[in-house]
């Protein structure tokens, strides 16, 4: 990785690699014009004020900065790791609590070997491969996932929600994820 | 629950999209860090929700809050992970403990058993923990809503089902007369959250509950 490509041309995982090596602000800032709008975005899904979306998302940027070296593109990709900061940050923020971390850096046991195949997608297709991958839901299924991704809400209040039995809630649940992860297989 | 003591997928997705309580959230990541296939699924789940995040229609932004950002930069120094107490333990667990086990405040709850209660929320849900004695008999008792019992140490048997540490069990509403037998040998250590206090059958047993707290 020799030659020094202007920052819009590498990938994010890259971007995220000069970061950690060099301390390119360049870098990060082409990760923060794409990222912390998203981020405010996704955090404006639960009724947090603008201000307080802005402020999370800001601090979710500077743990990106700060632990940047912990971050392991072999093993998730920044989106991933940028949306548990800051689904974290936030349910510290609005609950006072503290989110137990699965895959936290320092606790990642060896993982099941991913099936990678080289660089099959362009990293633009690759990040839009969510959307397709959703609209081959059910609008049911799809109902649910959303529910949960951006309302937080529990089996019991998604079947409160929808008046649906909670065993529906659930098995819907189960089998979205199902059809998710067949479509999203190739990112592993 | 299949397969045994395997928790299903509802609350990976459940627990990846932060849908989950403190306790439920604590219990869940407990039993993923003895399971890599459950981590990768937790991951895969995560991955669900960072593609969701970043196909959202990007926010306005201040215009300065980048600027601002690397104004408070400088001098701010990265806080470290503590380092985690009691390596025996599945890692989200003692980073939420804090101190080894044996430092906690264990209260007695009848022979052979002791808990400590670690957190109430919201609707009585309880976080505790319980120690039995091999041999123990847990007294038979219902439910009111969901309990979920993670095994760290120990084991214990249902009727024909035996949990050992990291299997997890889920009992309802229509788990009744639910009486955990504890298997002879050390004793048996569970990571537990009630979601209302359990329903102890003998008189014995609900005349100390208040004072067991459960």
């Amino acid at each position: 990785m020799e030659e020094q490509n202007s920052a819009a041309l590498l990938s994010h995982e890259q971007l995220v690699v000069l970061v950690a090596k060099n301390k390119d602000k360049e870098a990060f800032k082409t990760l923060f014009y794409h990222f912390a709008p998203r981020l405010k975005s996704y955090l404006l899904n639960f009724k947090i004020g603008n201000q307080k979306a802005e402020e999370l998302a800001q601090e979710v940027m500077m743990i990106l900065w700060q632990k940047a070296e912990k971050f392991d593109a072999e093993k998730a990709k920044l989106s991933t790791w940028l949306f548990r900061v800051a689904r974290n940050k936030f349910i510290d923020h609005s609950r006072r609590q503290k989110y137990a971390t699965v895959n936290a850096e320092d606790h990642m046991k060896e993982m099941v070997a991913p099936e990678r195949t080289d660089e099959p997608f362009e990293a633009q297709e690759r990040s839009t491969l969510i959307i397709e991958a959703m609209k081959k839901l059910s609008t049911d299924q799809r109902t649910v996932i959303e529910l949960s991704f951006f309302k937080e809400l529990s089996h019991s209040e998604i079947a409160a929600e929808t008046g649906l039995p909670l065993g529906t809630v659930k098995s819907r649940i189960r089998m979205a994820f199902q059809v998710l992860r067949n479509e999203l297989g190739e990112l592993r | 629950m299949t397969p045994h003591g395997i928790i299903t997928d509802e609350w990976i997705v459940s627990y990846a999209s932060g849908a989950l309580s403190e306790a439920h959230a604590l219990v869940v990541a407990s039993h993923c860090h003895y399971h890599p296939e459950l981590q990768q699924k937790v991951l895969d789940a995560e991955a669900i929700g960072g593609g969701l995040m970043e196909n959202t229609q990007p926010a306005e932004i201040s215009d300065d809050l980048f600027e601002d950002l690397m104004s408070k930069l400088d001098g701010v120094p990265a806080n470290d992970e503590p380092a985690l107490q009691d390596s025996k333990l599945p890692a989200p667990l003692a980073e939420y403990l804090d101190k080894p086990l044996d430092e906690l405040k264990w209260k007695m709850m009848g022979p052979g058993l002791s808990q400590v209660r670690l957190w109430t929320g919201p609707n009585d849900e309880r976080l505790w923990l319980l120690r039995a004695k091999g041999g123990a008999k847990v007294p038979a008792h219902d439910h009111n809503g969901l309990e979920m019992t993670l095994v760290l140490q120990g084991s214990y048997r249902v009727g024909e089902a035996q949990f050992t540490p990291g299997l997890m069990e889920i009992a309802d509403d229509d788990t009744r007369n639910h009486c955990p037998e504890i298997d002879h040998g050390e004793d048996c250590i569970c990571l537990v959250v009630t979601e209302a206090p359990i329903k102890i059958h003998s008189l014995i047993g609900r005349l100390v509950q208040p004072f067991i707290g459960l």
